[in-house]
């Protein structure tokens, strides 16, 4: 069962397309995977459209919606519906569907260090780095805390933290105010989702700090 | 512009009205459908004009500029004219649907402003647009088709090879077995564990 979920908030924006696109493709991959957000986000869109549309206004035709229309009738072939073949990712022995959203974005190799696999997505989105996140069985990531956001969408496996375990589809909002020490018994896979760098806050991890941009 | 008549404080958020004498809704669905099965230059200047002077408000009202916003008048529209044969008219109104083409279009614009993208990546983050729309009709199986293969494709390749022998290559369980060397028991219960995980999978997200 997913527990984590987007707020409401979001599922509104990302509804008008009014989010960043790395975030609108972090919930639309949730949404993939959760079928009472699908729900939302269909009564939202639903919504957006009787305030956009369903009113008394009617503009002026002029002469260049005249032109408009007439040049895009000249040509009276249709789109073919984009083929799509879902992917599957193999990953320590286990396999997962990767959403489609996050599949359809150019992504590095997988990089490693220690227990933990990174590919990053090439969203160009400001200072916000989306990455698929592979950690293996037994993998823990040290305490850490947000300087700005974190997001976690578990895609297959599980893990847990001090707050509890979380399943494929839990969409995990987490920023300065929460501190975690994220470990998996038998492995995970997880879209992540940063706008600066983690902290580390004990011992020896304090060493990655300076590196921490590079882990998530 | 919100309501003719005064009703209660916040109509937007819950049980927003639709007054059906003024949004044409079964005309403007089947205008759609006119145009995606007849290439129907006048239905589509029935959406058209019903469309294309909302969404230039829209648009101005999005960005401040009336350039841009004729701009995705020519997005939105164009992508009705090529995509209406996606529209399924049981899911749902027209209004609905054209709502979902322009929210992609601006998106896409916005972003090709932003990060200088012009990788149309709204198609993969809303993809209801492209296919779910359509169902029960034999194009629709074939997507069902790719849904379930999705789900196969997860099972261990033992089960794959039973599901898709019997489902897709219509094999017998006895000529299975005989072409993949195991006993015919063998072919039925893994078939029945493939079953039951696919069911299983398939149902979590289904309802």
């Amino acid at each position: 069962m997913i527990k984590h979920h987007p707020t409401l908030e979001m599922l509104e924006q990302f509804s008008q397309g009014a989010l960043p696109a790395s975030l609108s493709v972090a919930i639309s991959a949730h949404v993939e995977m959760c079928p009472c957000c699908a729900k939302k986000v269909a009564a939202y869109e639903l919504e957006n459209s009787n305030m956009v549309f369903d009113d008394g206004f009617t503009g002026e035709l002029d002469m260049d919606f005249d032109q408009m229309m007439s040049s895009i009738t000249a040509d009276s072939s249709a789109d073919v519906a984009k083929a799509y073949e879902p992917e599957v990712i193999e990953y320590h022995n286990a396999k997962a569907i990767v959403p489609r959203a996050i599949a359809s974005v150019t992504r590095s190799n997988f990089s490693h260090v220690g227990k933990l696999s990174r590919a990053r997505l090439e969203l160009d989105d400001g200072d916000a780095r989306a990455s698929l996140l592979q950690i293996a069985p037994g993998g823990e990531i040290p305490n850490h805390t947000h300087t700005g956001f974190e997001l976690t969408l578990l895609l297959d496996g599980s893990f847990e933290d001090e707050s509890g375990s979380y399943v494929a589809g839990d969409f995990i909002w987490l920023d300065g105010r929460h501190s975690h020490t994220p470990k998996t018994k038998d492995g995970c896979l997880c879209f992540t989702l940063v706008n600066s760098a983690l902290h580390f806050n004990k011992g020896l991890s304090k060493l990655l700090n300076p590196i921490g941009n590079l882990i998530y | 512009m919100v309501s003719q008549t005064p009703t209660s404080a916040a109509p937007l958020k819950s049980g927003y009205n639709k007054s059906m004498e003024e949004t044409p809704t079964q005309a403007l669905s089947e205008a759609l459908v006119e145009v995606a099965e007849q290439r129907d230059r006048n239905a589509f200047s029935v959406l058209f004009k019903y469309f294309a002077p909302k969404i230039k408000r829209f648009g101005i009202k999005q960005y401040g500029s009336e350039a841009m916003a004729m701009e995705l008048v020519q997005d939105t529209m164009t992508s009705v004219w090529r995509k209406a044969h996606l529209y399924n008219k049981d899911k749902g109104a027209a209004t609905t649907w054209v709502y979902t083409v322009m929210r992609n279009a601006s998106f896409d614009a916005l972003r090709k402003i932003k990060s200088k993208k012009e990788d149309h990546i709204s198609e993969d983050i809303w993809p209801t647009l492209q296919e779910s729309y359509t169902s029960d009709d034999g194009f629709n199986d074939h997507l069902q088709d790719k849904q379930i293969q999705k789900y196969i494709s997860c099972l261990p390749i033992a089960q794959q090879e039973v599901v898709k022998g019997v489902y897709f290559q219509e094999m017998s369980q006895e000529q299975l077995a005989e072409q993949l060397n195991i006993p015919v028991g063998t072919v039925k219960s893994r078939l029945r564990l493939a079953l039951q995980k696919l069911r299983a999978e398939m149902g979590d997200s289904h309802d």
